[in-house]
């Protein structure tokens, strides 16, 4: 077990499903937590609602647990009012994309100093299944049963746009390299976006032929590219497989950051 | 050190099996006490932090421990120590 002391042990297992990718995330966070050697009572894990949102409940931290989609919202309450707390946002897709998406646009334009875990599990899991604005295209969920027609959200792009200073995406497999870029955006000042791709063996995969875990994550690694791979292949004109989409650092900067001690 | 799962976290979801180098960890047979089928062992004394952990002081591979969902794999300290004939094969 990663990080022991920063586990509510009393508390697990926790309430996730068989392989579920968002226990693999707190591992990874929890071990970026560790590295940069924060105080625990120097650290909020503020979340929302939804399935990645529990994540806070099971780490023995204060801990903010807000209505739909407001995690955002609350967590730049909170970094105004103490900046010297460090914090973290766990959302999801459901909670960001849909419902908070106006928070999540405005928190990178005004570039709070947090770091924010989007899992993005590529459909609404707690409330059986429906298609979420992440949902690829074809996909089957409860509300999209002839396959999801809109073109999904690309959140890290998103927030390249909007004004991150640190934006990257990795999946639930790339264990090592998320935990890096977590460490990496908790050091960036300014909003920092990690947008990880996790499986949803039991909603998502069960009705997408995907039905084991080692399935679904394999689906996931092997249509993950390396952004400066996916780079080359379009300055030589190449063509990308279908469904890929980019995995890494997408942008380091550092544009004028709100909340920052000084 | 050992190398062991915690049998009251773990939810079977194999994906231990999928990302460890050596192989250890290998689908189990047989349901434990709360229905769950929870990986087998293979010869986990091959494992690089079983074999070389306090040697080096830290956590050298991990990938299996980072990777579970459910906080289930530990490595423990091995009261009293055995030592283990150990063929690592590449």
């Amino acid at each position: 077990m990663i990080a022991p002391d920063w586990f509510r042990e009393d508390r697990l297992p926790h309430i996730y499903c068989t392989g579920c990718g968002n226990g693999t995330v707190i591992n990874c966070t929890l071990a970026a937590v560790e590295e940069m050697d924060w105080k625990r009572e120097e650290t909020v894990f503020v979340s929302g609602i939804g399935c990645s949102s529990r994540a806070p409940g099971y780490i023995l931290t204060d801990s903010l647990h807000t209505t739909h989609g407001r995690a955002l919202a609350f967590a730049t309450g909170v970094k105004m009012a103490r900046p010297e707390f460090n914090v973290v946002v766990f959302t999801g897709d459901g909670d960001l994309a849909a419902i908070g998406g106006n928070h999540f646009i405005h928190a990178c334009r005004r570039n709070v100093d947090m770091t924010v875990v989007c899992m993005n599990n590529h459909i609404y899991g707690m409330t059986g299944g429906q298609g979420s604005p992440t949902t690829p295209p074809g996909a089957i969920s409860t509300t999209t049963p002839y396959g999801a027609s809109e073109p999904a959200f690309d959140l890290a792009e998103l927030a390249v746009a909007a004004g991150a200073n640190y934006v990257a995406r990795w999946t639930s497999y790339h264990v090592k390299e998320l935990t890096k870029a977590v460490t990496t955006g908790m050091q960036t000042p300014g909003l920092a976006f990690i947008e990880v791709r996790t499986q949803c063996p039991t909603n998502y995969g069960r009705h997408n032929k995907l039905r084991t875990v080692p399935a679904m994550i394999e689906y996931i690694r092997s249509h993950a590219m390396l952004v400066e791979k996916y780079n080359r292949l379009t300055a030589e004109g190449k063509p990308i497989p279908e469904g890929t989409f980019t995995v890494g650092e997408l942008v380091r900067r550092s544009r004028p950051a709100m909340g920052v001690r000084r | 050190m050992k190398l062991v799962i915690d049998e009251s976290r773990c939810k079977g979801c194999n994906l231990c099996v999928l990302v460890c180098p050596y192989g250890i960890f290998q689908e189990g047979k047989e349901l434990n006490s709360r229905g769950i089928v929870s990986p087998a062992l293979n010869r986990p004394e091959r494992c690089t932090n079983c074999r070389l952990q306090a040697l080096y002081g830290r956590t050298l591979c991990g990938v299996c421990q980072m990777i579970c969902p459910d906080q289930a794999i530990t490595w423990v300290e091995e009261r009293p120590f055995e030592p283990h004939r150990v063929e690592v094969e590449f």
